[in-house]
């Protein structure tokens, strides 16, 4: 159980955040200098907000109305740093074993050689931390960090310095973590795909704020607004007015697209008709059909960028509006239809995938 | 004439040893202190610590014996226990310490800043007090800044001269440092023996700098340069 409520204000940022986890992985997305890193260093007691209460488990790590300030040091917080701050004068099993030296040695040597051989670096032991690569070091602070059993771990961008290739098989590892460590975990990231594999509930944050912070797929399923959608991967945003509401099924009239659209979403029902919302779409949702039909608009496709698995295109309806925004559409390349630029093409948006968001 | 030799070399001796112990621990505690220090008395006390280093030895020499002197405070202070300063070995020290502390704490200093931050946090998070940072962390990191300090304070205490003349004099046998002994031995045309003490001074100071230079060239291959605990 971890709680958290923080403000600090700095010239030109304010920090006001506001969330509890129990037990699970939280990541906090959001873009650089909202003020991820620095939730870190508030939990952990190596910065000082201005005030706050920040609770762990039974014990209470900070108050300020109280003036409860633990020590970092007494505050059972493991730290992976983004540059993983190992200590470049001792070996990767005095790194490992810097927490845990108070215990008998021989204790300290099983410990030491079981997380590393659950973090896959036995045998590295001997070495320094600058004759190791990157993702060894990164192993080895994550080690250091579980050594003396924190009752939360803080990892901040953990993978932002390493390739794919080593960044996958991290990522699996850090979701077998679960495995053998039972507390907490926070971690921050700027990337959507990874936040979701790993935790189970995302804190968006945006300057300084916490906008939405639930499960993780209510989060891209309903975000919570304009800011949330788009940090959440949701490229295709546009705006409408209700027109009609049944049971969970809305129809919005979209300007921009020239039509009606139908959306069916649970949540439809905390909308009412005639209300101004903003509704929006993944790229990889939305489908090119051969025919007209509900959802269906004829689109033009004006530029078209190919990846190695993915194609994307980008369309502008065929209609007279003049206030139009590309809408993006992702193809898998097995099953994509041969379009090129300036042809038209029917685009069909599955009424279960478009979110609509308040604002 | 060997012992008239002798003398100043003991002395010497003493007095670089004594004086490099006392500015080693006084100026790694200031450097450490004022590296995390902040407020807006900090450029004040910066420049408080490094003035010895730009004033000329004889006005920092003028000033401990207005210092230390009878009617000075610290002399008064030391008049309660019977002990006169002025004039006696421990000024050799006091003048050498004055003169050196700012080359120790200006190259340790620039040592702890240099140390990443977030090591010394990590560290901080595993449980340990600001004190075993300091020493299992920040001083290992900060290592070989602090020993390029102390082989300049080594040799600049050898060589100093102006403060120590004012506040310790020419006491053959006493207070005569190689320096103030060299300079005593040409006005009295004693050429000869400057000699002597000459090739001594550039046998110490030659062995200094090779072995710092055989340190640096060796250090970057021994990582594990302070052993840890």
């Amino acid at each position: 159980m971890l709680e958290v409520r923080i403000k600090k204000s700095l010239p030109g940022f304010n920090l006001d955040v506001n969330f509890s986890i129990n037990q699970e992985i939280l990541a906090i997305l959001g873009p650089s200098g909202s003020g991820k890193t620095m939730t870190l260093q508030c939990i952990a007691g190596l910065i000082q907000p201005d005030k706050g209460y920040i609770k762990l488990n039974d014990k209470v790590l900070l108050d300020s109305a109280k003036g409860i300030k633990l020590k970092p040091r007494v505050r059972r917080v493991g730290f992976v740093f983004q540059n993983y701050a190992l200590f470049p004068h001792l070996t990767v099993e005095d790194n490992i074993a810097y927490g845990i030296n108070h215990l008998p040695k021989d204790e300290v040597k099983t410990r030491v050689s079981e997380l590393m051989a659950k973090t896959h670096i036995a045998g590295l032991g001997s070495r320094f931390p600058r004759q190791l690569s990157a993702g060894q070091q990164q192993r080895v602070s994550l080690a250091r960090a579980l050594a003396p059993e924190p009752e939360l771990l803080l990892l901040d961008e953990p993978f932002s310095a390493l390739d794919s290739q080593v960044k996958e098989r991290l990522e699996l590892e850090l979701m077998n973590l679960q495995n053998y460590y039972k507390g907490n975990i926070l971690f921050v990231t700027h990337d959507l795909t990874e936040g979701y594999k790993i935790a189970s509930k995302i804190a968006v944050y945006e300057s300084g704020r916490v906008v939405q912070c639930d499960y993780k797929n209510k989060v891209i399923g309903s975000p919570a607004n304009r800011t949330v959608a788009r940090l959440t991967g949701v490229r295709n945003i546009m705006q409408g007015t209700i027109e009609s509401i049944k049971g969970s099924t809305a129809r919005v009239m979209v300007p921009e697209l020239g039509g009606k659209l139908k959306i069916t979403k649970d949540d439809v029902a905390n909308f009412t008709v005639n209300q101004i919302v903003t509704i929006g779409i993944r790229p990889e949702y939305i489908h090119i059909v051969d025919h007209p039909g509900e959802n269906t608009f004829l689109c033009k496709a004006d530029r078209i960028v190919e990846g190695v698995s993915l194609i994307n295109c980008f369309f502008y309806a065929s209609n007279k509006n003049t206030e139009r925004h590309w809408i993006e559409v992702s193809l898998h390349k097995a099953h994509a239809p041969l379009i090129t630029e300036g042809h038209e093409c029917y685009v069909y948006l599955p009424p279960e995938h478009i979110v609509i968001i308040k604002d | 004439m060997t012992e008239s030799i002798l003398a100043p070399l003991w002395i010497s001796c003493k007095t670089v040893l004594t004086t490099t112990v006392i500015t080693f621990f006084l100026g790694i505690a200031a450097a450490r202190w004022m590296a995390h220090y902040s407020s807006k008395w900090k450029s004040l006390i910066d420049g408080i610590f490094i003035l010895p280093l730009v004033l000329p030895p004889t006005v920092v020499g003028f000033g401990l014996l207005l210092l230390f002197g009878k009617n000075g405070p610290l002399g008064e202070f030391f008049s309660w226990f019977n002990t006169t300063i002025v004039f006696s070995w421990p000024a050799t020290v006091i003048a050498a310490v004055v003169m050196t502390f700012p080359l120790m704490y200006m190259s340790a200093r620039a040592g702890f800043e240099q140390v990443d931050i977030n090591v010394e946090n990590a560290a901080r998070t595993l449980g340990a007090s600001e004190w075993r940072v300091f020493w299992t962390v920040t001083m290992p990191m900060a290592w070989p800044s602090v020993v390029a300090a102390t082989v300049l304070t080594l040799a600049r205490a050898l060589g100093e001269f102006g403060a120590t003349l004012m506040i310790a004099g020419n006491i053959p046998g006493k207070t005569a440092t190689i320096p103030v002994a060299i300079y005593f031995d040409i006005q009295a045309g004693h050429n000869d023996r400057a000699l002597i003490l000459v090739g001594i001074v550039l046998v110490i100071s030659f062995v200094s700098l090779a072995v710092l230079a055989y340190w640096k060239r060796k250090m970057p291959r021994t990582t594990g340069f302070l052993v840890s605990e």
